[in-house]
């Protein structure tokens, strides 16, 4: 047997027999029980034969632990949690400032731990997840240098017939919302599913999503049949077996067609970037049949799984290879242009992105499915989660050093009586240990009590029990144990053990006690992070209430909207005509997109000039929408009712006229762009007459800056975008005059539903407030806030028991020079100044540090937003004053204390 | 012999006795377990051995060692004469008692 090949748990047995067994027997024993290894590995297997080895080894270690030479220290750990115990019982406030200050600061990196593992491992649980990738491509349809997350579905048919590394591509694709209606009891029901998704019939052989019934091989095989969730299932079927059963399911201005479920599906992991409910096969979409080796209809999610071995580098280089080869027939024949007339020589490059890496990655921009992280967001917070574990490392440190002074007489008395050194820095030692132990354990419970309401604030299910049957997670806690432990113990110990034992006695340790230094600079550190801590969080609180003031060139209150208006065909217009009617409305207006969610963009140029083509996002309105949003038009008209005309023009705003080189209002005099042209780049190049231009306003929220924006008329339709499928929106503007409290806007709701109802009941009624949901485009950073103000809290608090610690300590170190100069007449006054002083300045200090380092943080966080709140400096003196006010609070219970003490009781004893 | 041995002292020394000159830790160990059909733990064994050199029933050296051992050397074990003796008296105490059973016949 090569001792090399030993398992680590045989090892580690071996070294504890060597401890426990005279070193005369240990040669034979380790002998004899590695050659019954070797026969039980053979006879029993390699379970039974550790188990045996290890029962084997405990049991000649308790025959024969009396035969040890060295005598063990065992006995002694007795004692040295004893003596533990009651120097933590005699210095009470200590010990629960200590406690407290690590339990928490444990605490908050647990749950911080757990959120980021959590953010880390999205969709590891497919059964070959490090295998699987998902071919993304440039945006084509805009900016060439972004990514998207789709391909069109004739990437997947080139691969299969060009490239062997991949064992199965296959594609998923997202159509929009589906009504499904199921048949309950007689009764039909109605459902309006967002999360319906199409897959090809090779799709769990990539993504082995768990069924609960049916063949993951053959589900989805057949045209017009269905997986669906466990959950979706309950809410279709109730407690019945979904299997073979039929729902029927209506694209919006489709008819209603049978799908049979095939399969089930346990609900879908909460950590999977593809989330649906309804799966239907590829097989069943009528377009897919003429359109499969199309490579523009862009809505296709192409994964692939790759042999195992395969060079993915080399893997993304022959890819690069097919849209050459492949797109160009999509390119002439539906743009009629060739290959590199369509990219004009930008590369169509072919992306291999990790199926692990998709949920926190930035990119791609466009078509990602699903939930994504923040990477940012995982950064800060795992930043902060090791801050705050540092610091009240650090806190803990300090607090037990400067405790262990006091402990200087009974580190004299046990030398005396014969104590060695090495036995006095294991009892230092010991004890730190203990303490990180007890509040390591106590921070799991905390941690387990509060998980509830941090994943309500954090939006998350995170969960502590499954971490604790992991053996690593025990590996981490018990590596932060003995390190804080030794770190905290090492100090007190190395320097206590070393002093002598005539001089402790004699109390000269005081005096020569030196690590002051230290233990301020620890001070200043962590009132260096809480102070920048406390600047950031202000920043940001800053920057969300700001982008709540910013004028963003319409009136976004009192708007009311109403969604899933497409899926009511011609109804839509009934409804629109009621609610007009409705005196609480004052204008309504049917739109497709609605601020601030314009998102798509196309290709066009003005006509007649030699400007290059230009991305402008659009929207599609009736004459209604301008108004009802109080944008301004700077020259021209809004859209005519009256002017048949009118279906083809289209309204730009500035940033448009702009791009399109017409330039700004100010240099275009008198050569504005109305009755000018704007050309569509792709088709049969379909031209608009200019009949407006809007002032800017924000249509898809405030992080961006205005983009330029097109609008077309509702019945406009030579845009692609026409049709009854696309969305429709309905907008109000709510009347004030008839909504003065909550009550009357919920009867107003009311109504609106009811009618919608009366008028198609299978439509789902959803509405929203247009300041709400530009609000809403800051809720992740607003999620983030209140996380930061959670743990700058704690910062401070544990920053606050560390200071108050160390002033209680120093109160009882000076009590004898604050009597003596009581006695000399100083006033209580003076005496809490000098006392105090010495921690203001500390903190005084920490604010100089501090200032800059926000500065810097705050800047390159507030880069992301392209409308920033300005960093007033008074920000920073709020920021600093507030922690000397703290500091001051914090020290000066101990600092008045101490300066109302009688001196003739301080004077009087020792 | 006036010292009384435990029975399972008695077949650690049996098996020793048999192992001639050849008995250590795992041998002995299998030697028993062949025998008796129990299972016992090899602490057990090492405990044993060891008592029994302390009364002088046995004496060790360190012998020979195999790759499967880790090249570690084996005790291996001898019995001395006064094991011998207190086996042969052992034996004849039985002996004796069974002789005094009254008209023991088995299997008519």
């Amino acid at each position: 047997m090569n001792s090399k090949r030993k398992s680590f748990a045989r090892r580690l047995a071996g070294t504890l027999l060597e401890r426990k067994v005279g070193r005369t027997y240990v040669e034979e024993f380790l002998g004899d029980l590695d050659e019954m290894y070797e026969d039980r590995l053979a006879a029993k297997g390699k379970f039974i034969a550790e188990g045996m080895y290890w029962i084997d080894t405990i049991h000649l270690a308790l025959g024969f632990s009396s035969t040890a030479q060295k005598q063990s220290h065992s006995m002694f750990l007795g004692n040295m949690v004893k003596i533990a115990w009651r120097s933590a019982l005699r210095h009470r406030q200590f010990t629960i400032l200590n406690l407290l200050g690590l339990t928490l600061g444990i605490a908050t990196c647990l749950a911080i731990g757990l959120y980021v593992y959590d953010e880390c491992t999205y969709d590891t649980f497919h059964a070959n997840a490090d295998r699987i990738y998902r071919i993304n491509q440039p945006m084509i349809w805009g900016d060439w240098s972004e990514q998207m997350g789709t391909t069109g579905p004739g990437v997947a048919e080139a691969i299969r017939a060009e490239i062997s590394d991949f064992e199965e591509v296959t594609r998923i694709l997202y159509q929009g919302e589906y009504l499904v209606r199921v048949a309950q009891d007689g009764n039909a029901l109605n459902f309006n599913e967002t999360e319906f998704y199409v897959a090809e019939d090779n799709f769990f052989r990539v993504l082995s999503f768990p069924f609960l019934s049916g063949d993951p091989r053959t589900a989805l095989k057949e045209a017009n049949s269905v997986v669906i969730t466990g959950s979706t299932a309950r809410r279709y079927f109730g407690d019945a077996d979904p299997m073979g059963k039929t729902i029927e399911v209506k694209l919006p201005g489709g008819a209603f067609t049978p799908y049979t479920v095939t399969g089930v599906l346990a609900d879908i992991p909460s950590r999977s970037h593809l989330q649906f409910d309804l799966l239907a096969s590829l097989a069943s979409v009528e377009e897919f049949k003429e359109s499969r080796e199309t490579w523009i209809w862009t809505i296709f999610g192409t994964y692939g799984l790759i042999r195992e071995g395969t060079d993915v580098t080399a893997l993304t280089e022959k890819l690069q290879k097919l849209p050459p080869r492949w797109a160009e027939r999509t390119t002439q024949s539906i743009f009629n242009q060739s290959f590199e007339e369509f990219t004009k020589g930008q590369s169509w490059t072919l992306y291999l992105q990790p199926l692990r890496d998709i949920y926190l990655a930035k990119t791609p921009d466009f078509n990602r499915f699903g939930p994504s992280g923040n990477p940012e967001f995982v950064t800060i917070f795992g930043a902060v989660g090791i801050l705050v574990l540092v610091l009240s490392s650090i806190n803990f440190m300090n607090l037990s050093t400067a405790r262990s002074s006091n402990r200087a007489k009974e580190v004299g008395v046990r030398k005396v009586l014969g104590s060695q050194k090495r036995t006095l820095i294991r009892q230092f030692i010991v004890e730190s240990m203990l303490y990180v132990t007890v509040a390591t354990v106590a921070a799991l419970v905390l941690v387990q009590l509060s998980l509830g309401a941090f994943n309500v604030l954090a939006e998350k299910q995170l969960a502590l029990w499954p971490h604790l049957t992991n053996p690593y997670f025990f590996g981490v806690l018990a590596g932060f144990i003995v390190i804080v432990g030794v770190a905290a113990g090492s100090y007190p110990a190395l320097y206590l053990s070393a002093f002598k034992p005539a001089e402790t006695l004699k109390g000269k340790l005081r005096s020569g006690f030196r690590s002051t230094g230290i233990r301020n600079g620890l001070v200043v550190f962590q009132f260096t992070v809480s102070i920048a801590l406390i600047i950031c969080t202000f920043f940001v609180q800053k920057q969300l209430s700001y982008t709540r003031s910013i004028d963003v060139g319409i009136s976004r209150d009192h708007v009311l909207q109403l969604y899933n208006i497409h899926q009511m065909g011609s109804g839509a217009d009934v409804l629109k005509a009621r609610l007009e009617e409705n005196p609480a409305f004052s204008v309504v207006s049917k739109s497709g997109f609605l601020p601030p969610h314009v998102w798509t963009s196309d290709r066009y140029r003005a006509e007649d000039s030699d400007q290059p083509v230009v991305d402008l996002n659009y929207m599609r309105c009736d004459e209604n929408l301008l108004p009802l949003l109080k944008a301004e038009l700077i020259v021209g008209r809004n859209f005519d009712p009256g002017n048949i005309a009118d279906k083809y023009h289209v309204i730009i705003n500035e940033e448009a006229a702009n791009v399109l080189g017409y330039g700004s209002q100010e240099t275009w005099s008198g050569n504005s762009p109305l009755g000018k042209f704007v050309v569509q780049a792709f088709g049969a190049e379909d031209k608009f007459e200019i009949i407006g231009v809007v002032r800017d306003f924000n249509f898809n929220g405030v992080k961006q800056r205005i983009g330029p924006l097109l609008i077309m008329h509702n019945e406009n339709d030579k845009h692609w975008s026409y049709g009854p499928g696309m969305p429709a929106f309905l907008s109000m503007r709510l009347n004030p005059a008839t909504v003065r409290n909550g009550e009357q806007l919920q009867r107003i709701i009311d109504d609106v539903k009811s009618e919608m109802a009366r008028i198609d009941p299978a439509v789902q009624f959803q509405y929203s407030f247009m300041d709400d949901d530009f609000d809403n485009t800051f809720r992740e950073e607003r999620k983030m806030s209140v996380v930061l103000n959670l743990f700058t809290l704690l910062a401070i608090v544990i920053a606050c028991l560390g200071l108050s610690g160390l002033a209680a300590f120093s109160a009882g170190q000076r009590r004898k020079e604050l009597g003596i100069r009581k006695l000399h007449g100083a006033s209580v006054r003076q005496l809490v100044f000098l006392f105090s002083s010495e921690f203001t300045r500390l903190v005084a200090l920490s604010i100089v540090i501090a200032a800059p380092v926000a500065y810097l943080m705050t800047d390159r966080w507030l880069a992301n937003f392209a409308y920033r709140t300005p960093m007033d400096a008074w920000v920073f003196v709020v920021a600093g004053a507030a922690a000397l006010a703290i500091a001051a609070l914090t020290v000066s219970f101990q600092s008045f204390s101490a300066a109302n003490a009688n001196p003739a009781d301080v004077l009087k004893d020792h | 012999m006036s010292r009384v041995i435990g029975e399972f002292e008695e077949l650690v020394l049996l098996a020793v006795c048999i192992l001639d000159g050849e008995g250590y830790g795992v041998s002995v160990k299998n030697e028993v377990e062949r025998h008796t059909g129990r299972s016992i733990l090899l602490g057990a064994v090492h405990i044993t051995l060891y008592r029994l050199q302390d009364k002088g029933l046995v004496e060790s050296r360190l012998g020979g060692s195999t790759e499967k051992r880790g090249h570690r050397r084996k005790r291996l074990f001898r019995i001395t004469q006064k094991g011998m003796e207190q086996l042969r008296a052992s034996q004849e105490v039985r002996q004796k008692m069974w002789a005094l059973i009254p008209e023991l016949n088995l299997g008519s």
